[in-house]
């Protein structure tokens, strides 16, 4: 991958509770952001393949989608663009698929765009979909009632709070650091600070993450536009090089894992990630994860080797991971306060990691030393699948 | 004749006093009775039983070759239970599965099934199955009464701990109460006194009568005597006309446990057989419907090197909690959340 | 939209291991996969043998959950419950009076209840209670 892929755009739109905007209007404005963000310009018609991720469509109200979805709506039916889903980490994978597709040799210029319509049903009912709540699941609900990411995420925490001696304040503290951060991104889904008694005092959704613990549920989109690296200052002087692509698997029924404080697919991700880009995650300067729930930016944290098993909530206390930290984590907001559009999440991700490399983040910059930066997303039914992107300012 | 190689029985441990039912509708009755929890019912109260049943017997459950389940509890007009409750022991599908329902009877019913396909030698090994929990309406006397609970007897030829020594049937067309299949409750009696003397009394009597005759036996060699309590009373004038001590019926039930319907007597019986000792002969009949079933049991030597297994209905009477009226109302479906 | 009843297939496939509790033992690699299958979900081999899940076992991790499904009276408590001699049960458990009692290591077993019902018929299967020490 190495010096074969770069970006060459970013695009997005506010996550947030868009209820006027429909997915249709939140795709094209994506695109269309994201086409305007290429310096030098480009012709769509330059765009020779394009993978469009979409978490669900009929789970909240959005129908049975396909490729044409997003051909259609950007208006540019000559190419092949393939709908892709693969949990919460959609969005990264997405990205993945377009950086596949150049470095296969096959396309010069193509674009990963993400997008994800939720509210539209009731908070409650989209979450249960996340989860598929009672018996649509494929599985028995005598296993699989109430399941979903605060249900699994939770289980997590109990056992880091058990192992670990992390406690509830711990968790709350993620939250306060990042919707600090996210008052500071203009796309971000929530716009106000939050204090560790806030998140305590929210009620108990799923004990011990209260509301506060929890990403909300969002309506978003995202796009990149990725380009064989040789060719990429046609189109700007600050690509973006693409080092390292990963997903990581890992069993998709929680009764098959084996630890609870570690997650082998962010894991596996990151190693397979790590190895591509021939660097260490001490290299990495600043890193986007996803935070669904507090306690997981933990885990993430710690699954990534950017701290050991036990270690992240002390050095969070510590604000090695602010966003003028040693190591900030993500200084957009995170998925907590930046949004979880699922199919979007990981696009966005890719705009701030881009955004942040090209030092054009304004406000809310961190600083750079390597100019390394990496994306991760998990999910799945037993959060079994995991995406890492790492990207660079240098190829 | 065959006789019970071992019995289990479930009580759920709400609880809540009959006053608080029936106070807020002008009825009101003395003690407590037994109430699901919400994620239980009759099959659930019924694998429970069986599963206590099986433990006690010391079989292994591929010897049972025939399940008999009885109830006037069903959710399903059509859709037996026996199935269900075959999955739970993992039965082969060649055993025989038969659901009794239609009156509180039906477990009397089921062991007569049951016993008479051991006599017929088409099966060596049986489970019989009882378990109720009867749908209600407020300002029932059913609502303020009808408790729940489960029995399960495995029943065959070998090991066992009690043999049946005899049985005798009265039965008449007789409506006293019922549950017509468009009702969510069972009604009230008919007219009480007259159900309870024409009813309840007369069959119960006679089907003992019978039994008694049958075996040769005077009524005062039966050392327990279960019959079925609607309430506490009600077994008062049978005994004094079969000429049964008092003190040989089983204990009161009614008011801890509430009317347990089909498994009432079956559930006297399980307390009996707790403690019973080897010779001591039981006396039981059955009610429901018009219909009486006497059955004689002697107790064997096999009973005592087997006790140490049950799991005994005191546990069950004694792992109580109280439960309020408004929590009841939500367990009977009486009170139901809005869809929407 | 509408769920799968009991009535469908679904539900009827899983009767054998819901109610039985059949699983698989990997003859290579020890891991229980549940319900029976015929690879092993951990490493790939396909040497493997039908194994009865046991009914007891210990808390592994658990969590409160508050808003369960319209259906349901928060809250209802899941369980991964690491069961005796291995494998792992992914359930809810039942007769929990308070919370604060349920703790990684209590010792709970598997009892029959009623998940829910849907369309009158009623869908069982297996909870956890904690078990008499």
């Amino acid at each position: 991958m190495k010096g074969k892929v770069a970006v060459i755009g970013v695009g997005m739109i506010k996550f947030g509770e868009l209820f006027e905007k429909s997915l249709e209007n939140m795709i094209q404005e994506a695109y269309l952001n994201c086409l305007k963000s290429v310096d030098k310009g480009i012709d769509p018609k330059e765009i020779k393949a394009a993978w469009f991720g979409q978490w669900s469509g009929g789970y909240i109200g959005q129908g049975s989608q396909s490729g044409a979805t997003l051909a259609s709506m950007i208006g540019n039916l000559d190419i092949p663009v393939t709908r892709l889903e693969n949990a919460c980490p959609t969005g990264g994978d997405t990205f993945r698929h377009a950086c596949l597709g150049v470095a296969s040799g096959l396309y010069d210029v193509v674009l990963a765009l993400g997008a994800e319509k939720m509210r539209d049903k009731p908070s409650a009912e989209s979450m249960m979909a996340a989860g598929g709540g009672g018996a649509d699941t494929g599985w028995h609900p005598s296993w699989m009632l109430g399941q979903g990411g605060p249900v699994i995420q939770a289980m997590h925490a109990v056992r880091q709070m058990h192992d670990f001696g992390y406690t509830m304040e711990d968790f709350a503290r993620v939250a306060v650091k990042n919707h600090l951060n996210g008052t500071l991104c203009p796309f971000a889904h929530f716009q106000f600070k939050v204090s560790i008694e806030q998140v305590l005092n929210s009620p108990s959704i799923c004990w011990p993450l209260h509301l506060l613990d929890c990403c909300p549920q969002t309506d978003g989109a995202a796009a990149a536009i990725v380009c064989r690296a040789d060719i990429a200052k046609r189109y700007t002087d600050k690509p973006i090089f693409v080092l390292g692509t990963n997903v990581g698997i890992d069993h998709s029924q929680l009764w098959d894992r084996n630890s609870f404080v570690e997650q082998p697919a962010t894991v596996k991700a990151g190693k397979g990630a790590f190895k591509m880009a021939g660097i260490k995650p001490a290299d990495v300067d600043f890193a986007e994860l996803h935070d669904c729930f507090t306690n997981t930016e933990l885990l993430n944290i710690e699954d990534l080797g950017f701290a050991r098993k036990g270690e992240a909530a002390g050095m969070l206390k510590e604000g090695q991971f602010d966003r003028n930290g040693s190591r900030p984590i993500n200084p957009s907001g995170g998925l907590k306060a930046h949004g979880h559009p699922i199919g979007a999440t990981g696009l966005g991700q890719i705009l701030e990691v881009v955004t942040q490399l090209r030092e054009e983040a304004g406000g809310r910059q961190v600083k750079l030393k390597n100019g390394i930066g990496l994306q991760h997303n998990i999910g799945g039914p037993a959060f079994g699948v995991s995406a890492v992107n790492i990207l660079s300012r240098t190829s | 004749m065959a006789g019970i190689v071992g019995y289990g029985v479930y009580i759920p441990r709400y609880r809540i006093a009959k006053k608080e039912v029936g106070t807020p509708w002008g009825n009101s009755a003395p003690g407590e009775k037994a109430v699901c929890g919400s994620d239980e019912d009759i099959v659930t109260m019924a694998a429970e039983a069986m599963v206590n049943a099986i433990n006690h017997s010391d079989i292994d459950p591929t010897e049972i070759e025939a399940i008999y389940i009885g109830t006037a509890s069903s959710p399903y007009i059509e859709q037996q239970i026996a199935p269900i409750l075959a999955e739970t022991l993992s039965l082969h599908p060649e055993t025989t599965m038969i659901d009794f329902s239609g009156s509180l009877n039906a477990v009397a019913n089921a062991v007569l099934g049951c016993l008479d396909a051991i006599a017929a030698k088409r099966i060596k090994c049986g489970i019989v199955v009882g378990c109720e929990d009867r749908a209600t309406a407020p300002g029932t006397e059913g609502d303020v009464n009808f408790g729940a609970g489960a029995i399960a007897m495995v029943i065959g030829t070998h090991g066992t701990i009690a043999d049946f020594e005899g049985i005798h049937t009265y039965s008449t067309l007789f409506m006293d109460r019922w549950h017509a299949t468009g009702d969510k409750w069972v009604s009230n009696w008919y007219d009480y006194r007259f159900d309870r003397e024409y009813g309840y009394q007369k069959h119960v009597i006679e089907a003992c009568r019978g039994l008694i005759q049958k075996l040769g036996k005077d009524a005062t060699t039966f050392k327990h005597v279960a019959l079925p309590e609607p309430d506490d009373r009600i077994r008062d004038l049978p005994a004094k006309m079969l000429g049964i001590p008092r003190d040989n019926l089983a204990p009161v039930m009614s008011s801890t446990l509430g009317d347990l319907g089909s498994c009432s007597v079956f559930i006297s019986l399980a307390g009996i057989l707790d403690s019973a000792n080897p010779g001591d002969r039981i006396l039981l009949a059955s009610y429901g419907s018009g219909s009486s079933n006497a059955m004689g049991l002697v107790v064997r030597d096999q009973i005592e090197p087997k006790r140490k297994r049950i799991v005994p209905l005191a546990k069950y009477i004694n792992g109580r909690q109280p439960i309020t009226y408004t929590s009841y109302l939500k367990l009977k479906e009486h009170l139901v959340r809005a869809p929407y | 939209m509408a769920q799968p009843t009991p009535a469908s297939p679904l539900f009827w496939r899983f009767n054998a291991e819901v109610f039985r509790l059949i699983g698989i033992k990997c003859q290579d690699c020890g891991h229980i996969s549940y319900p029976r299958t015929k690879i092993c979900h951990e490493c790939g081999s396909l040497n493997v043998q039908e194994y009865k899940l046991p009914k007891k076992g210990s808390i592994h991790t658990y969590c409160v959950n508050w808003t369960p499904p319209p259906q349901f009276e928060p809250p209802i408590t899941p369980v991964v419950v690491d069961l005796e001699g291995g494998g792992k049960y992914l359930g809810l458990m039942t007769e929990v009076d308070k919370p604060e009692e349920i703790k990684i290591g209590s010792r709970v077993e598997m009892v029959l209840r009623k998940i829910m019902t849907d369309r009158g018929l009623n869908v069982y299967g297996y909870k956890f209670r904690l078990a008499e020490v």
